[in-house]
């Protein structure tokens, strides 16, 4: 929801960043305020990811220029994993596994490690077991899951609920979500759009990231960006995702075109 | 590990850890007697490799006097990938910790099968030991 007064959460500006000395993002503006939803959509290649990525603080990406204030806080000041503690989270496309670090232990750890810096008390092993059981109902997900290694074995659908069950445990300020959507099909895309949605609250904002305009079924973004070539190209209302699925994405070869040649 | 009598068990769980610029050998000796029909031998040989200038290497010796008798010897390695520590710490777990949770994770295994107070005391040996000697 789009309120004037909201306190402004993410300030990107002009952002360029590089993998591997090429360069990717070439000059992002983006504002995300308090209760907002925001869309971002793009081919492959767009350089969606490698945005949700460096907010992040991936090491393999380098910023070369632009600024990224979160909360005011110069976010590139930040170790990631101070990111993560002061309410950034971001929902991988293709989350990792971890043999032999189990679940329960490092969902435990991570939401100790956010409490600390919400100036809440720290749960120990129990208090952390009826916390944790609570919040699988957020996303449908069997206590089994707990005893496993992270992310091991899990199939596409039960990777994105942990990334959403983790969301619920570490309550972020700003929630990227890198195509959540992708590899799902539609129940567990319900299941993690309710989750997701659930979570959501006028305090905090969520950026979306998908190619897809069907999680936008789901979840009303209040403004849908398309990026391409590294930048924001164009920024829209919902309808402007709906558009995109009715036309796909060939007026972008056209717009950035024309923009060369200007 | 030697077998003399027959229709005997054994299993050999090795986890080798090599940082910095050391190289692990894991040398081991499987013996199957003349009488040690249908004894069987497991052995896995795991070895961690953290950073990229560690090496590590397995010599497994096999002698077998019983033409009835099963040895299976399975070897592994790994790395912490930067993927993996990359995901820990965007949950707000410190390097440090990360690296620390990943080795003890990897020992696992190993330190489940100790006595619970020796357990917790290599688990604490070995991340000292650890501290700094990664990145």
């Amino acid at each position: 929801m789009i309120r004037p007064d909201a306190e402004l959460l993410l300030d990107i500006q002009d952002l360029h960043a590089s993998v591997e000395d090429k360069p990717i993002l070439k000059g992002v503006n983006l504002q995300v305020k308090a209760g907002e939803v925001h869309a971002v959509m793009g081919r492959n290649g767009s350089g969606k990811s490698t945005l949700s990525k460096v907010l992040a603080g991936h090491p393999a990406y380098r910023v070369t220029g632009g600024s990224v204030r979160y909360r005011g806080q110069d976010l590139f000041e930040l170790e990631p994993e101070e990111r993560a503690r002061l309410g950034v989270f971001l929902g991988f496309q293709y989350p990792v596994e971890i043999p032999g670090v189990s679940n329960l232990e490092f969902l435990r750890v991570s939401t100790n490690a956010r409490r600390e810096k919400q100036g809440e008390e720290e749960l120990d092993t129990f208090a952390f077991e009826d916390h944790v059981h609570d919040k699988l109902k957020v996303v449908q997900m069997d206590p089994a899951f707990l005893e496993r290694s992270v992310n091991e074995g899990f199939s596409g659908g039960e990777k994105k609920r942990n990334e959403i069950l983790q969301m619920a445990l570490l309550e972020p300020v700003v929630a990227i979500l890198d195509e959540t959507d992708s590899g799902l099909d539609i129940d567990a895309l319900r299941i993690v759009a309710g989750g997701v949605n659930q979570l959501a609250t006028e305090d905090n904002a969520t950026l979306l990231i998908t190619h897809y305009q069907r999680l936008l079924d789901e979840i009303t973004p209040d403004y849908v960006h398309v990026m391409a070539a590294g930048r924001i190209l164009r920024t829209g209302g919902r309808e402007l995702a709906l558009e995109l699925e009715q036309t796909g994405y060939d007026w972008v070869d056209q717009e950035l075109a024309a923009q060369g040649a200007a | 590990m030697v077998h003399v009598g027959p229709r005997t068990r054994s299993t050999i769980v090795s986890k080798g850890i090599s940082a910095g610029r050391s190289s692990n050998s894991y040398r081991g000796l499987v013996q199957m007697g003349p009488n040690a029909k249908a004894a069987r031998n497991y052995s896995q040989c795991d070895s961690m490799l953290i950073g990229d200038q560690a090496a590590a290497n397995t010599y497994p010796y096999i002698r077998s006097q019983q033409p009835q008798a099963a040895i299976e010897h399975e070897a592994s390695t790994c790395r912490i990938s930067e993927d993996q520590l990359f995901y820990l710490q965007s949950r707000g777990i410190g390097f440090e910790e990360a690296v620390s949770m990943m080795v003890s994770g990897f020992c696992r295994d190993v330190f489940n099968q100790l006595p619970m107070e020796f357990a917790a005391e290599a688990d604490k040996l070995l991340a000292l030991k650890l501290e700094g000697s990664v990145g």
